[in-house]
């Protein structure tokens, strides 16, 4: 399958200005200022195939949206080769852009004051798409993301989620084969949630849509995505199935007990001495967490040997989230890669 | 092709938006001719007491403040980009505009038409038409082409150097704007020149031209024939720094930071 965007050894520094302390040091920043070179992308190498879909992950300040940015053509990188849809994003960006759609979370791309179907009149205009191709597209997205109601008011009466689905339909009237997310479900409701990314998941079965995605929220990367790359200080640290991931570090489980009376965390780990298990409290409700292998045998055992020691309240079982995952990988530092 | 139909585009979605707000539309246009009849008086009063300032009498004073009205009128309606500092660096607008297919610069004379601004060049007329009774000028059928000629070049020569200096904000991350610095520097440009120095002079000649959206071009209407030269480089003036704003701005998109999230 051909490759969609191809990037090797990409990289992007900013200067980052540091200011000297006092009024001196103010006086001397209007002549000489320090400043730091900052790598925000790190010599980062990605390759993504037609009709992937493709999770983004990273802390605040990781580099996403640089990544992203210079996706799209809008920053010119430090160095790198960068080639996405067979195209250099900034050299060509005007010719490039018409083969890409944006959503920007924080930020609209439609007009505030005129109505939605007035702004997508216009990028229809804008992006030369012809009267069938829009009829015979637009129509399918317009009912699937439910915003015929929406589209005679104007933008700055929508509420967000409104917005949000507006926007998606926008970045979408040329049809591009590859589409750039950046925090699309950022402060939306769990059925707004829901609906974009059955959204998502239909055009990227329909047309074969490539589509990289953002997002702090890790269910959406569950919910849509067969891969993840995760960029910590402008490194990509892990890059591969997310299944593979889970199977790797979330090989453990964690054992909820509360208790009825008051437990010291001493007792509570002399009971289950000799077996290989991590003991955390919580002190604000009061459980204990056991964290130990995922095996069955040794769970009954630790969950027998504690029952029999304490009058129990509450015994849960939770499997590792995806969430921890990250946490932990990111505590850990880089992934090898396997 | 595709510019021009972009152009009309943008334009009927922009009175669309305006008509939705008639009572804005209203006021405006009333404060904007109020402004302008101030601008009348003002320059009446400070005038009045001179009849011949080196070699220029009051109605050619007037009649180079009129004629001055209308590019920037033009200007102002077209190149309304004051604040693009604030709105498209400092808070990020660009990186919308440069998901586009269309040349950033265009698109963002589109998005900031201002199209009430052209009621100032029908005050520029009115006054031009004034002071030119009283002088006895002549019309004749060569005069209102070269009138647009020099009022397009002049507006050029103003988008061109204001274009430069939004591209400021490219390179330098200061939150500060020069442009009210420059607003009072162009505003020597509705005087006739020779009353400056000989350094005032050059600067508003070759570095900040905008002796050549009032003075110059108006002297030809004034048949000042020793200013006639300079009259008519007007249009080349234009061209010539709007065309190299355009390459600084596109210099400048290649510096383009980005704002933060």
């Amino acid at each position: 399958m051909e490759n969609v965007i191809e990037v090797k050894k990409l990289r992007k520094e900013f200067k980052a200005y540091s200011s000297r302390a006092g009024l001196k040091g103010a006086f001397r920043d209007l002549f000489t200022r320090n400043y730091k070179i900052v790598p925000a992308v790190n010599d980062i190498n990605i390759t993504v195939k037609k009709g992937e879909m493709v999770g983004y992950i990273g802390e605040n300040g990781a580099g996403k949206s640089t990544t992203i940015k210079m996706l799209t053509g809008i920053l010119t990188p430090t160095s790198g080769e960068i080639i996405v849809n067979g195209m250099n994003p900034h050299k060509e960006r005007e010719k490039f852009v018409q083969t890409i759609g944006v959503v920007f979370g924080q930020r609209s791309q439609l007009w505030w004051d005129i109505a939605v179907q007035e702004s997508f009149r216009l990028l229809k205009k804008v992006y030369k798409v012809s009267d069938e191709d829009y009829e015979q597209h637009m129509q399918h997205v317009i009912r699937t993301l439910d915003i015929e109601p929406l589209l005679d008011k104007p933008v700055r009466k929508l509420s967000l989620g409104q917005r949000m689905r507006c926007e998606l339909a926008a970045a979408l009237i040329h049809n591009p084969p590859l589409l750039f997310l950046d925090e699309p479900t950022i402060g939306l409701d769990v059925l707004v949630k829901l609906k974009i990314r059955e959204f998502l998941k239909e055009i990227n079965e329909k047309y074969n849509t490539t589509i990289l995605l953002t997002t702090h929220d890790l269910s959406d990367i569950e919910a849509l995505c067969e891969r993840v790359v995760m960029l910590d200080e402008g490194k990509v640290i892990y890059d591969g199935a997310l299944r593979e991931l889970k199977e790797k570090w979330g090989d453990q489980k964690e054992l909820h007990f509360q208790f009825l009376k008051k437990v010291n965390i001493k007792t509570v780990q002399n009971v289950t001495s000799g077996l290989p298990v991590e003991w955390e409290v919580d002190e604000k409700d009061q459980t204990f967490i056991a964290i130990l292998e995922d095996r069955d045998e040794l769970i009954s055992q630790v969950i027998a040997k504690v029952v029999a020691a304490f009058k129990i309240k509450d015994v849960k079982i939770n499997e590792t989230s995806t969430e921890e995952i990250i946490r932990k990988i990111y505590e850990k530092g880089a992934v090898e890669v396997g | 092709m595709f510019y021009l139909s972009m152009f009309f585009q943008y334009l009927s979605q922009y009175l669309k938006t305006r008509l939705q707000y008639r009572a804005d539309v209203f006021v405006e246009f009333l404060s904007d001719l109020l402004s302008q009849a101030i601008n009348l008086v003002f320059i009446l009063v400070v005038f009045g007491h001179t009849d011949l300032l080196n070699g220029w009498n009051r109605d050619e004073i007037i009649f180079i403040y009129g004629f001055f009205l209308v590019p920037f009128a033009v200007f102002s309606a077209f190149f309304n980009i004051w604040d693009f500092n604030e709105r498209y660096i400092v808070k990020g607008e660009l990186d919308r505009i440069l998901t586009r297919p269309i040349h950033s610069l265009f698109q963002i004379i589109l998005e900031r038409l201002e199209l009430e601004s052209l009621l100032g060049a029908i005050t520029g007329l009115a006054v031009m038409f004034y002071a030119g009774s009283r002088l006895g000028i002549r019309i004749d059928w060569y005069d209102p082409i070269l009138f647009i000629i020099f009022v397009i070049g002049g507006a050029l020569v103003y988008g061109g150097v204001f274009i430069m200096l939004a591209c400021i904000s490219f390179w330098a991350d200061a939150r500060t704007s020069l442009m009210p610095m420059m607003y009072n520097i162009s505003n020597y440009g509705r005087y006739p020149v020779n009353i400056y120095n000989k350094l005032i002079r050059f600067v508003l000649t070759w570095i900040l031209p905008f002796a050549f959206v009032g003075v110059y071009p108006a002297a030809f209407f004034l048949d000042k024939e020793d200013w006639y030269w300079y009259s008519f480089l007007t249009p080349f003036i234009g061209v010539l720094f709007f065309i190299l704003s355009i390459w600084l701005w596109n210099q400048g998109v290649k510096k383009y930071r980005g704002a933060g999230n």
